[in-house]
């Protein structure tokens, strides 16, 4: 396997975790059940000696606190922008590209856990806003809260290709967001914008029918295309999207565009990206199905074109190696 | 053609100038800021046996990095326990010297480059994965990666990470190619059958010793002072890897060499009994800056190999220094980086590798470690020409001797005479 893979996690204060108690630890050949070094995706940290420093035992996972509800506004029909007091600390640390938490009922069982993009965060004051669009069990009932939200987190790997978006510097940069994927583009723009580089960023109101972050785009600086991208009808992005994402990249030297939005956008655009001349950054929201967040529960495990399989809620790798 | 040199320590610089000597395109990559890795702490050469294989390697025609050796050196014809007629070169001026002397002959040097994996056709290496994620490519690929570290290992075979020259929190740990590529890694191990070894010696800042230590060791290079009886631990000898220096002298003396650090001949030794010791009281480590708990751990990484220096079954690999074997010293690095770099270029143009004759030191040397490799026992012992079962076996041999004029007949006698000085290509 050539790709390199980062879990998200290393050394954090989460790591070493529950993987790797079962050596199956994304990073370290030694918490793979191996004997020896073998440590192609270093991140700075012996994942082996914090857990043999921690008498061998893992750290302490993520707790879940419950979080009073600040605000709650309907912003059309089925969206709504909640916004929890949480703590400050929580708040710098989910202040990242990527970062999202598990909300649900705190009277509901675990499996009501929900995982939600953070949309912004006030370090200041320590709360926290999410985009919650109402679809199915668990965000019903989240939208039926009036005063208090259990929260788990932090988690960071909303989004693949991290370290392209964060090595990203004083170059031209294409966001494409569609419907409630407007909410983790904010922190995206926002981390491009401070590296010193032009976003251009397409919005499509997709499903919700609103483009409720259009203000936050503007207010960072960003150019705003607003644009139907996919063909809900065809579930494929359309020609002229495709097109007008192409010229971007040939005419206006667009060298890292990000897309969030469905799985199906985001391969088009990315297989588009793939046909390209020009060498481009592809990074775009992790679209599997996260439900526990560390690595246990499976069902976002996802397949790469080297034939490996990965659990995408902690792994970091470029999305172009995914299927 | 181009060579391409993973790991920029003596083995990989004599590999470099060897290489580019017979015609190559010549890269060292490097996974730290400096060249040397290890030689940045050592120091030792010319001490018993290691004469004899110096003025060998340069009738052979490699003196380029002997000679920088020679010339850096603080002290000539310095004797200690076990050992006699040592230079001992300053750590603080040898690597820009040899930095120079590699720019200087056209080889391309890319530091804080780390490779992690190789892309295989078959048996044959077509590129090398960076730890950010490029590609190089190379013809003949050469492995000097040695066999010390990273960290997990230090930790699970010695007391964990003692922040060496190495320096891997800071540049990443060293992942074995060769093992990468599919050859099997064989391991040193220790008396007792566990795996690895400590290093030999660890350094201490001249600046926190005694007046009259420092004075003594800038004028005659060593200092012997004798360790209190309670403190005198004969069982740390088993476990260091230097088995020229597994003397009693070594337990029960504090021997101290001024290499621009005074380094300590054990591979390490808790601060507060070394403060007992006069003229220590001050004392404190400069390699490794934990030197007072551990020291790195090494010989966990070699590859198999031919006595060509090629590793068995992958076609455009070759190996030297710690990677070829349980060698120990500079000179030993010197002496395979300089056969692998000129059997590069005879790889390439698909000529018969050179292997060195066994009636010289270096030649002996190189097939008696991979003699010694296949077995058990073996594997416990390590190869120097400076000491232990090799020492012995080169006066057995009569292939120890201080006469340069009979070692330059020696080599002229066998037709090697400038044999690495010669452009194939």
């Amino acid at each position: 396997m050539h790709q390199l893979l980062e879990c998200i996690d290393a050394g954090t204060e989460y790591c070493p975790c529950y993987l790797a108690e079962s050596n199956e630890c994304i990073m370290c050949s030694q918490l793979q059940g191996n004997t020896f070094c073998d440590c192609r995706n270093w991140k700075g940290v012996c994942i082996y000696q914090e857990y043999i420093w921690n008498r061998s035992r893992i750290k302490e996972g993520r707790r879940e606190i419950t979080c009073r509800i600040a605000e709650k506004k309907t912003v059309s029909g089925n969206l709504m922008i909640l916004t929890l007091e949480a703590n400050r600390t929580l708040a710098r640390e989910l202040n990242e590209p990527g970062a999202y938490v598990f909300l649900r009922d705190p009277r509901d069982p675990g499996y009501f856990d929900t995982p939600m993009s953070v949309m912004m965060v006030n370090e200041e004051e320590g709360t926290l806003s999410f985009a919650v669009n109402t679809r199915g069990v668990k965000t019903k009932a989240l939208a039926g809260l009036e005063n208090e939200v259990s929260l788990r987190g932090p988690y960071w790997n909303g989004i693949l290709g991290l370290k392209y978006l964060k090595g990203f510097r004083r170059g031209k940069a294409l966001l494409v967001a569609r419907g409630v994927g407007q909410a983790p583009a904010i922190a995206v723009a926002r981390k491009l914008i401070l590296a010193g580089n032009q976003v251009d960023m397409v919005v499509d109101a997709g499903n919700i029918g609103v483009n409720f972050a259009e203000q936050y785009f503007r207010d960072l600086g960003c150019k705003i295309i607003l644009q139907t991208v996919f063909d809900k009808n065809k579930l494929t992005v359309s020609p002229e999207a495709l097109k007008f994402i192409k010229r971007q990249v040939e005419d206006e030297g667009v060298r890292l565009v990000y897309c969030g939005g469905p799985e199906l956008m985001n391969r088009d655009i990315k297989e588009l990206i793939q046909g390209l001349e020009q060498e481009v950054y592809f990074v775009c929201s992790n679209d599997a199905k996260l439900c526990c967040g560390e690595g246990i529960c499976g069902s976002c495990q996802t397949r790469l074109h080297d034939g490996n399989r990965v659990i995408t809620c902690k792994t970091q790798l470029n999305p172009m190696e995914i299927i | 053609m181009k060579v391409v040199i993973i790991g920029g320590g003596w083995s990989g610089c004599a590999a470099a100038v060897t290489a580019k000597k017979a015609g190559a395109d010549v890269t060292v990559l490097e996974k730290t800021d400096l060249l040397l890795g290890l030689g940045n702490v050592g120091g030792i050469m010319r001490n018993n046996g290691r004469f004899t294989a110096a003025e060998e390697i340069k009738y052979l025609g490699a003196q380029e990095l002997i000679q920088i050796t020679d010339q850096a050196s603080r002290h000539k014809n310095v004797d200690f326990p076990g050992h006699r007629h040592a230079s001992l070169y300053d750590v603080h001026k040898i690597e820009p010297l040899v930095r120079a002397k590699l720019e200087k002959m056209g080889i391309k040097i890319q530091l804080m480059t780390r490779i992690v994996n190789v892309n295989m056709d078959g048996h044959t290496i077509q590129k090398l994965q960076t730890a950010d994620d490029t590609w190089i490519n190379g013809d003949i690929f050469i492995e000097t990666t040695g066999s010390t570290g990273p960290m997990g290992n230090c930790l699970r075979y010695g007391n964990g990470c003692c922040m060496c020259i190495l320096r891997c929190p800071s540049f990443g740990p060293r992942v074995s190619i060769s093992q990468r590529a599919g050859a099997e890694d064989i391991l040193g191990q220790r008396e007792d059958e566990s795996y690895g070894a400590f290093s030999g010696s660890c350094k201490l800042a001249k600046g926190s010793l005694s007046r009259e230590i420092v004075e003594q060791l800038d004028q005659e290079g060593v200092v012997v002072i004798p360790v209190p009886p309670e403190d005198i631990n004969l069982d740390k000898l088993s476990y260091k890897v230097c088995q020229q220096y597994a003397l009693k002298e070594y337990a029960e003396n504090i021997v101290l060499l001024d290499t621009g650090h005074a380094k300590l001949m054990t591979p390490f030794y808790p601060l507060e009994k070394l403060h007992k010791i006069p003229g220590l009281e001050s004392a404190r480590y400069e390699d490794p800056y934990s030197g007072g708990k551990g020291n790195s751990i090494r010989y966990l990484s070699m590859a198999p190999r031919n006595n060509s220096l090629k590793v068995n079954n992958i076609n455009n690999l070759l190996c030297a220094g710690e990677k070829s074997g349980l060698f120990v010293g500079h000179t030993e690095a010197i002496a395979t980086g300089s056969l692998a770099g000129h059997n590069s270029v005879r790889l390439y143009l698909g000529m018969p590798l050179l292997e060195l004759p066994r009636s010289l030191a270096v030649g002996d040397i190189i097939a008696f470690a991979n003699e010694m490799a296949q077995s058990a026992e073996g594997r416990k012992k390590r190869y120097t020409f400076s000491g232990g079962k090799y020492f012995e076996q080169m006066q057995e041999k009569d292939l120890y001797s201080m006469d340069i004029a009979l070692i330059e007949k020696r080599v002229e006698r066998i037709g090697l005479k400038d044999i690495f000085k010669e452009k194939l290509l």
